[in-house]
């Protein structure tokens, strides 16, 4: 499986990349939601995106509502993983198509519970 | 208006855990009451991200230059021995501060926008219309770390 990490952050990029590699994802970095969907529209459609908000040039809830907006991209499976931690931006986000929020900073056992709960990865048992 | 302001508690409570999440719980942060650490001319990083809406300020994350060092290697999975680009120090420290200022938003009423951070090498300037409500001087490593909230003025 492909997860697509988008983060402006080389370090955030790298510290998720870790993660969910050790758990078996071939994964693929973009720094901004337009970079993401250039790859998206280059053919690569990765079963899973974790995505920043505040971002330059594309921020991450815009990003989401593209990939929404675009029946070929139904399946992929979009985690924010964000700073942004108010009631009303989760709310936004989730309408918006995001599956889970989680809130920065994160522990790996954070995003490994949201993998297990959206069926991405198996109960203590790497994909 | 910012009439409510963050504590030094709550600015220690939100650092404490991004330096946990991301730096390890080997190094704990230290908070320091006594004697502020001193950061030696030009030789620190200092980054920052405003907050607006619903509350105004500013959250500063200044550290040695060789605990910036540090963390990028930490945060990039680099080797301890392994050069560091400056442009990852500014990545990297940039992060912190985003971390702890989104933090602090959510503590702060909203809702609020959090601009991307502006990362320098060396001391944070502040400006003349601004004032400190709270901040946390610590160490990690042995080295100094500054977290400051500004708000403006009134």
């Amino acid at each position: 499986m492909k997860a697509l990490i988008i983060d402006d952050s080389r370090a955030m990029r790298s510290i998720l990349r870790r993660i969910v590699s050790g758990l078996g994802f071939e994964t693929l970095e973009a720094a901004n939601g337009q970079e993401a969907i250039d790859l998206l529209e280059s053919g690569v459609v990765p079963e899973l995106c974790l995505v920043d908000w505040n971002m330059p040039v594309m921020d991450g809830y815009t990003f989401i509502t593209q990939v929404r907006a675009n029946q070929a991209w139904r399946n992929i499976t979009l985690m924010m993983v964000t700073t942004e931690s108010e009631q009303g931006q989760i709310v936004k986000a989730l309408a918006a198509g995001a599956h889970e929020y989680v809130i920065k900073p994160f522990t790996p056992d954070a995003i490994v519970e949201k993998l297990e709960i959206l069926g991405l990865v198996g109960k203590g048992i790497p994909a | 208006m910012s009439a409510i302001a963050p504590e030094t508690t709550d600015v220690q409570a939100v650092t404490e855990q991004v330096w946990s999440s991301f730096l390890g719980d080997e190094e704990p942060l230290i908070p320091v009451f006594d004697a502020p650490p001193a950061f030696a001319a030009g030789e620190c990083w200092s980054s920052a991200v405003s907050i607006s809406g619903g509350w105004t300020g500013t959250v500063t994350v200044e550290v040695s230059a060789l605990l910036a060092t540090q963390l990028t290697r930490l945060m990039l999975g680099f080797d301890p021995t392994e050069p560091v680009a400056d442009e990852d120090i500014a990545d990297a420290v940039g992060e912190l501060v985003n971390m702890v200022g989104g933090n602090i938003k959510s503590l702060m009423p909203g809702p609020s926008t959090l601009t991307l951070p502006i990362v320098a090498a060396g001391r944070a300037a502040f400006s003349s219309d601004s004032r400190e409500v709270a901040r946390l001087d610590a160490r990690w490593t042995s080295e100094p770390v500054r977290v400051s909230v500004h708000v403006p003025a009134p």
